[in-house]
């Protein structure tokens, strides 16, 4: 996975979700599954809701958001990019 | 109206054997045939209350009782029930009759009712507001179901929480409590007059019986409620008891855990499960007492909006 | 036949429900229900604005059953994605059959429609090529008793049925529409070579509407399990009513029926079809098709067989010979795909040998 790699929100995802106190639940509009995130996976999707984006760009506004540190940020933002591809959320453009 | 005790055990027993009785339970109506006589016996002891369709209706299922034919017939007789001639189960002993069609029926409203996001769970109402009890075998969820509505407390299910999409308004249904080992002889003690099916002693789960719903539940079997709790029982002997509050998103999963039919429902079950757990307070409960457990019950304060 | 089922009358003049009596529509509905064909009947009578008609207790019952058909389109789409993706480097188009191509082409025959396999069809040179690109994105086989390996490669006209490992989702690879074993060969080259392609789908196609009957009709006149033969037979009257409305649909009909060596197939399709759900066929197809027709006597007994078998499984569609038809047409059926000597063999083994595997739906 490349820093400059793009990634998108999965064409038909219309993120149906609902949240209390910084956890969330999410209905995958492809698989029919629900999912359990936290607030930094919502961001996330949120962010590409508005259109594709970097991984960096990604990572930049985890830095922001949730002030981690830019080696946090750059891990946490890889994971959760992995965890939400493999649910059929989000695909990376290469793909 | 008609009922199954204005009927009279004569025509109850008649169109049991023939036609069929057709048996209305909230928004159902089950047509159910059997000779074997532990089932017109049950029927009229616990169904009593019950209002009954003229025959030649619509009935939405259709549950055969019958003894196993064959060598089962005379050797450790067996009773096996069909769904419209659909036989979805293993026959099993004969003195297991009534239990197994309280089973049929649970089985036809959970395979088939799909306008409803169906969860495994109790539902009972006091004061226009509802509580559910999601909870798996052996969490003592019946035995506080029934203690509960005998304390003022209504009756809408001990079995199948009905949560209606369009108005998030839970459906009773008004049947039978069923009771498991122990809590049979609990419950005998804690309600004086209940009125109890004999308890059928080799069961799967052991000794089973029934517990008649309340009149009053019944009388109400057409009245929706809005849920207001969510509440997952726990019962250990000599817990203190105790509710602590859960994380609604949590909240959401566990009941999703405990639906039936939660996936079949795709998006429309994400939305009325959501607006259930928004409008409800959720708690895990601990309790081994029944008196303070219907105490923390009869304190539960209506959610702020 | 005396009087057709109820749930028959009501798919061929859906108007008249509106003068059935509770009683009726009690069996109605348990008719349906036999055949999972709820939803279906639920979008006809919304289709034809006859919802208002049906008295309010059908009616929550065919509220029950309008979640199921939403989800199961669903689910096929996100199965057919990650077909699609799976099998993206072999190069090979995938090619839908049956249920899967009539929800994705957006037919009248996939509303509602209710199936536990996806069927595709790739040519028999690159099926290993497609087995393995499967197995690689979580299909893995089934039935791994050596002889029904055989059965299925061999013999017929499919790998074993594929199975998701997490999803538990069925695929069905074909080679072609019959078996090898079968006396017709109806050449899986040209069906290929007419496929096509589903508008807004890139990669994906279906067989041309005359295939898609004839595979359809194939399905139900060579099979030897009658359960779901009603639905079948109802699907083929949905092809034929929509692509009857197609330009120059009838007149090829036919003529490509005898190209593929399915002239008697089209035939006993056309002839049931109309005579059990009225379905619209011109004097002239007909005309055409009676060519393909068998000796007299044997149609006189096909009638009574498939009159009998092609009805719903209910009880009360049944009559006292239901069962026997049935009975012949199973042995019809495995005849027609296999030659005498493997037949007897295969008998045996499946009644003897093989552990009871009864598909889900």
């Amino acid at each position: 996975m490349s820093a400059g790699e793009t990634w998108r929100l999965r064409p038909g995802q219309t993120l149906q979700y609902r949240g209390w106190d910084e956890e969330y639940v999410l209905y995958n509009d492809l698989s029919g599954d629900t999912h359990l995130l936290g607030d930094a996976a919502i961001e996330v999707l949120l962010t590409l809701n508005k259109g594709p984006a970097s991984r960096q760009a990604l990572a930049a506004m985890l830095e922001t958001q949730f002030e981690l540190d830019t080696l946090e940020a750059d891990a946490e933002t890889a994971a959760l990019l992995q965890h939400l591809q493999r649910l059929y959320l989000v695909e990376s453009a290469a793909c | 109206m008609l009922t199954v005790a204005s009927l009279g055990r004569a025509e109850l027993e008649r169109r049991l054997g023939g036609p069929g009785l057709d048996l209305r339970t909230g928004a159902f109506v089950s047509r159910i045939r059997s000779r074997i006589p532990q089932v017109a016996e049950n029927i009229s002891l616990l169904y009593a209350d019950n209002p009954l369709q003229e025959e030649g209706g619509f009935a939405d299922f259709h549950v055969r009782l019958r003894p196993s034919r064959g060598l089962r017939r005379w050797y450790r007789p067996q009773v096996e029930f069909d769904v419209d001639k659909l036989v979805p189960f293993e026959p099993l002993p004969l003195s297991n009759a009534f239990p197994m069609l309280e089973w049929a029926l649970n089985w036809c409203i959970s395979t088939r009712a799909h306008a409803y996001l169906m969860i495994h769970a109790a539902v009972i109402e006091k004061n226009g507001l509802a509580a559910i009890l999601p909870a798996p075998p052996g969490s003592g969820k019946s035995t506080l179901c029934a203690a509960l509505v005998h304390r003022g407390w209504r009756l809408l299910s001990d079995e199948l929480a009905l949560l209606r999409p369009a108005d998030g308004l839970l459906l009773p249904v008004a049947r039978p409590v069923s009771l498991k080992n122990r809590s049979i002889e609990v419950v005998r003690e804690f309600v004086p007059g209940a009125v109890l099916s004999r308890p059928v002693s080799d069961t799967a789960k052991g000794t089973v019986a029934h517990l008649k719903a309340p009149a009053a539940s019944v009388a109400r079997m057409h009245e929706p409620a809005l849920p207001a709790w969510v509440v997952f029982p726990k019962y250990a002997a000599d817990a203190p008891t105790t509710l602590e509050p859960i994380a609604r998103a949590r909240a959401f999963m566990r009941v999703a855990e405990n639906a039936f039919n939660y996936s079949h429902l795709g998006a429309a079950g994400f939305l009325a499960l959501s607006g259930a757990i928004a409008r409800c307070a959720s708690y895990d409960f601990r309790y081994s007492d029944l008196d303070e457990a219907i105490a923390v019950f009869d304190a539960l304060e209506r959610p702020p909006t | 036949m005396s009087r057709l089922p109820l749930l028959l009358l009501a798919l061929r003049d859906p108007g008249r429900v509106g003068a059935f009596t509770a009683a009726d529509w009690d069996l109605l509905m348990r008719q349906s229900a036999s055949m999972n064909l709820t939803p279906s009947l639920l979008a006809l009578l919304e289709e034809r604005g006859l919802l208002d008609r049906v008295p309010a207790p059908a009616r929550a019952q065919f509220e029950w059953a309008r979640p199921l058909a939403l989800r199961h389109g669903q689910a096929a789409r996100f199965e057919v994605a990650a077909i699609r993706t799976a099998l993206r480097p072999t190069g090979l188009p995938l090619v839908l059959l049956k249920g899967a191509a009539y929800t994705m082409a957006g037919l009248r025959a996939g509303r509602g429609r209710l199936y536990s396999d996806l069927d595709i069809l790739v040519p028999k040179a690159r099926l290993d090529d497609a087995e393995a690109a499967l197995m690689l994105h979580g299909w893995a086989a089934t039935h791994h008793d050596a002889y029904d390996q055989r059965y299925y490669r061999e013999w017929m006209h499919e790998l074993p049925p594929l199975q998701h490992v997490r999803r538990q989702s069925n695929i069905d690879v074909h080679h072609a529409i019959l078996p090898e074993t079968a006396p017709v060969r109806p050449d899986p080259a040209r069906l290929l070579a007419a496929a096509r392609p589903v508008a807004g789908e890139p990669g994906l196609a279906v067989l041309a509407p005359h295939d898609m009957v004839l595979h359809s009709a194939t399905h139900l006149f060579f099979e030897s399990e009658f359960d779901k033969a009603f639905r079948d037979l109802l699907d083929l009257h949905f092809l034929l009513s929509e692509f009857g409305a197609e330009a120059g649909f009838w007149e090829g009909l036919v003529p490509r029926a005898h190209e593929l060596q399915l002239g008697r197939t089209l035939f006993y399709a056309l002839r049931y079809a109309r005579r059990l759900l009225d379905t619209a066929v011109p004097q002239a197809v007909l005309d055409a098709a009676a060519v393909h027709a068998p000796p007299a006597p044997l149609l006189w007994l096909m009638d009574r067989l498939f009159e009998r078998a092609l009805l719903p499984p209910h009880a009360s569609c049944a009559d006292a010979f239901s069962g026997g038809a049935r009975f012949l047409l199973y042995l019809r059926g495995n005849w027609l795909r296999m030659p005498p000597l493997l037949l007897a063999r295969h008998l045996f083994h499946k009644a003897f040998l093989s552990p009871r595997d009864k598909p889900a739906t």
